[in-house]
């Protein structure tokens, strides 16, 4: 049997750079197989991924389940007997996908580097200076319209009834920001979802699941076992993440509740009841919620930002733009948005008003590079467990023969 | 002890096949030999091998022939239980602090055996790793050379000691004895300190502790030898099953930077010469080996094929990365087939880990002025006269170990000439 291996040296270069760089150091023993508390015994991974990747067989990785389903908790590292870190080679093939899949394809690549970080900053924060110029609104507020109207009026005030100024603006900046994340999303998990059964050899399926098959049967128990972190559970060597990411997911969830409820209020409800304007009270649940979630947020991040310095100080883990840009965002929203409020109570305006507008940029950040970087795990992660339950479904399977 | 002074003496530590044959090398080109052993015993390792390569002979075949040359030679000076305590000087004229431990046993011994029958106290048998036990005086196996029985003296309550004293009639026993200090000149070391089989203990996901079915490949050649626990009975320890199916698990421990970060090269050798054991014993037995590679170097090829024939064995590429231990008695290994690329859980009656060599001379070796390398081998310095022999060299067989302990032995008659 003679096999033509047509190695993609530009991947494997690729791989190497991303934080991949111990990936030729592995010698096929399949330790990291066996250890994985996520194989399964039909599909074990890392090691043929490991094989695959030292190949620079691209197309098979790009559509490997496998890659995705890989949680990155580092036992496999921590029993590798090469120091080849399979954990962190599956981080960066996921991070190399994000960006094979990510559309449009200048913005993928420029998500990926740590050395665009200028221009990964600067385009939020050109867009919104821009448009918070526009909007003429560039006024620090008295201390007593700032009690009463927060941020409120940072792009200005006018007064349509039917829509407030502030709102609109940021509308206008968030809006298109997150149909572009949504698309790219959309486009990225459809053609990760057709490599994927392709490489699995699904070909024509038995039936096609409707939407709401689909939705009932494959994404909603994925969803479920997401929120349970039933597979970080099963990690060994790095348990204790779960400590962090958890938090952070109930935050994201609680948050984003939030942010639908104001949108709702504010956005909508706001054009016929403009009281519904203006800062929430302290006291109404939803403000409690949006607090709550917002130091849930802080302290989950914090807790992955120490978990993932202490594994890189311990050699269990390549530290690598693409992991530590996510906890920098998520952190930065986080610590921009709890400041931007605490400054509101305490009634700095000036100060407030500059940190209200970091805090936009690092939102506008993460809606805008989610496709492309870390945060990408969101969406392709839960469509692969959507796959591998799709995969061995009888949609695909014949469970007569 | 200094009249060797100026003379090109030269010190063995270490008195297994590797020392024993770079003592007489030299010894038998003229030079005075000290040769020392912590064990209370020389033969090293090779003493506790049921068979050994190349030609599988039992270890008394080359033992015995090694402890004849010895008895026969006035050059060469033996000391049991005995461990270099400092070294001063330079090549030439090295002065080395040697310490004898206490055996409490003199050489009025004439290893009759009554002690032991008179002694009530029982102690582990550390030559067979455990799996026995043994009076706690008692003659370290039974081809040890010196011929003498040995005393564990704290494993002993006091009636016990008195009765032993009492049943020797050649007042042999001693519970006085004295760690005794003494100084060697010599011109050039040989360090033969050899190896010690890998704690298993250390891999913590092969479990080793959490089965009997779990044994190492030291143990397993302990049980074929007929003068081991078993007699030369493959059992499952524990029960005494006879089993019905092993599995090997290659480089356990070896090739793995958390362990040992190099081939230890004898294992996959040695797996293939217990295949020959179990064959011997059960024909029909059904052998899984696991391994990475099969390293079989230059002629040892033509034996790898001729087990890899067996039909009722299978060589699974992957690397056994669990064991579980099952009620019956048995364990299930866990290993990914590289090949195939499917999970495997074999079930097995028993399973040998073939743990590899760690060298045993360890960081004191560095106080003493000898170079060793990242792992712990031995690196000659021919120009100092600190020369490394056999396994604290490199990992070996013993055919390798020989050439490279007359190799040591020619160095070492350079220096001081």
């Amino acid at each position: 049997m003679s096999m033509n291996v047509q190695p993609d040296l530009d991947f494997i270069k690729d791989i190497k750079s991303a934080g991949g760089d111990t990936l030729k150091k592995c010698f096929q023993c399949a330790t990291c197989s066996v250890v994985c508390p996520l194989s399964s015994d039909d599909n074990p991974f890392p090691r043929r991924e490991m094989v695959f990747a030292q190949w620079g067989l691209k197309e098979k990785l790009v559509g490997d389940p496998n890659i995705m389903l890989c949680h990155q908790c580092g036992d496999c590292t921590a029993y590798c007997p090469r120091g080849a870190k399979p954990g962190d080679v599956l981080g960066a093939i996921r991070a190399y996908t994000y960006k094979y899949f990510g559309w449009p394809a200048g913005l993928a690549k420029l998500a990926s580097a740590g050395k665009n970080m200028p221009v990964l900053i600067g385009i939020p924060a050109v867009i919104i200076f821009v448009v918070w110029l526009i909007s003429g609104g560039m006024t620090i507020p008295s201390a007593a319209e700032f009690a009463r109207d927060g941020y409120g009026h940072f792009f200005g005030h006018w007064d349509f009834r039917w829509l407030a100024k502030n709102v609109f603006f940021i509308d206008l900046i968030i809006l298109p920001t997150v149909a572009l994340s949504i698309y790219a999303a959309y486009r990225g998990v459809s053609a990760m979802w057709q490599k994927m059964a392709e490489g699995a050899g699904v070909g024509e399926a038995l039936y096609r699941p409707s939407v709401a098959q689909f939705v009932k049967e494959l994404l909603w128990p994925s969803l479920v076992e997401i929120v349970q972190h039933t597979r970080f559970k099963k990690c060994v060597a790095n348990a204790d993440r779960i400590k962090g990411h958890l938090p952070l997911l109930l935050s994201f969830l609680a948050l984003f509740f939030v942010t639908v409820y104001s949108a709702f209020t504010q956005d909508f409800l706001g054009i016929f009841i403009p009281s519904m304007h203006g800062p929430l009270s302290m006291w109404n649940p939803v403000k409690i919620l949006a607090n709550v979630g917002a130091i849930a947020l802080i302290v989950g991040v914090g807790i992955l930002w120490g978990n993932r310095s202490r594994m890189e100080m311990d050699g269990q883990a390549t530290h690598t733009f693409y992991d530590w840009f996510l906890i920098w965002m998520i952190m930065g929203v986080g610590v921009t948005g709890l400041a931007a409020e605490l400054l509101r109570l305490i009634g700095v305006a000036s100060v407030g008003y500059v940190v209200y507008y970091l805090h936009l940029i690092s939102v506008m950040m993460l809606f805008l590079y989610m496709p492309y970087t870390k945060f990408a795990h969101l969406v392709y992660r839960t469509f692969a467990m959507a796959f591998e339950r799709y995969r061995d479904s009888a949609y695909v399977k014949n469970p007569l023969n | 002890m200094s009249d060797t002074a100026g003379t090109g003496a030269v010190l063995v530590v270490g008195g297994g096949m590797s020392g024993l044959t770079a003592a007489l090398e030299a010894a038998e080109v003229g030079n005075d030999v000290y040769i020392i052993d912590k064990n209370p015993y020389f033969g090293g390792r090779v003493a506790q091998l049921n068979r050994y390569f190349p030609k599988l002979c039992p270890p008394t075949c080359g033992l015995e022939i090694n402890f004849r040359r010895i008895k026969d030679n006035r050059k060469v000076r033996t000391y049991t239980m005995t461990t270099v305590k400092s070294v001063s000087g330079g090549p030439g004229n090295y002065e080395v602090q040697l310490e004898t431990a206490p055996r409490y046993v003199n050489s009025n011994c004439t290893a009759c055996g009554a002690c032991a029958e008179a002694c009530t106290d029982e102690i582990d048998n550390a030559f067979n790793f455990g799996m026995n036990r043994t009076k706690a005086i008692y003659l370290p196996h039974e081809m040890a050379f010196p011929r003498r029985f040995v005393l564990d003296k704290d494993a002993c309550s006091s009636a016990s000691l008195e009765a032993v004293k009492a049943a020797c009639k050649y007042d042999a026993i001693d519970t006085e004895m004295q760690s005794k200090a003494f100084t060697v000149n010599v011109a050039s070391i040989v360090w033969a300190t050899g190896w010690n089989p890998y704690d298993p203990t250390k891999m913590d996901n092969l479990k080793f502790g959490s089965s009997p079915a779990i044994i190492t490949n030291m143990m397993m050649e302990r049980m074929a030898a007929p003068n081991g626990p078993t007699g030369g009975k493959i059992l499952r320890p524990g029960d005494d099953k006879e089993p019905e199916s092993f599995a090997f698990v290659q480089c356990a421990g070896s090739r793995d930077e958390n362990h040992l970060e190099f081939c230890s090269y004898v294992c996959c050798m040695a797996t293939f010469k217990q295949m020959t054991y179990i064959r011997e014993r059960y024909p029909e037995a059904m052998i899984y080996v696991f391994y990475i590679d099969l390293r079989t170097p230059g002629k040892y090829e033509h034996f790898r094929e001729k087990l890899m024939g067996d039909e009722k064995a299978q060589f699974i590429k992957g690397k056994v990365a669990d064991i579980i231990a099952e009620d019956d008695g048995g364990v299930t290994v866990v290993a990914e087939n590289a090949v195939t690329g499917a999970k495997i859980q074999q079930k097995v009656d028993m399973c040998i880990l073939a743990t590899g060599m760690q060298p045993a001379l360890g960081e004191q070796g560095k106080a003493f002025g000898v170079d060793m390398d990242g792992n712990g081998f031995v690196v000659s310095d021919p120009d100092k006269g600190m020369i490394a022999a056999g396994c604290a060299k490199s990992p070996a067989d013993v055919y390798t170990c020989g050439q490279s302990s007359t190799a040591a032995a020619l160095k070492a008659i350079q220096i001081g000439r």
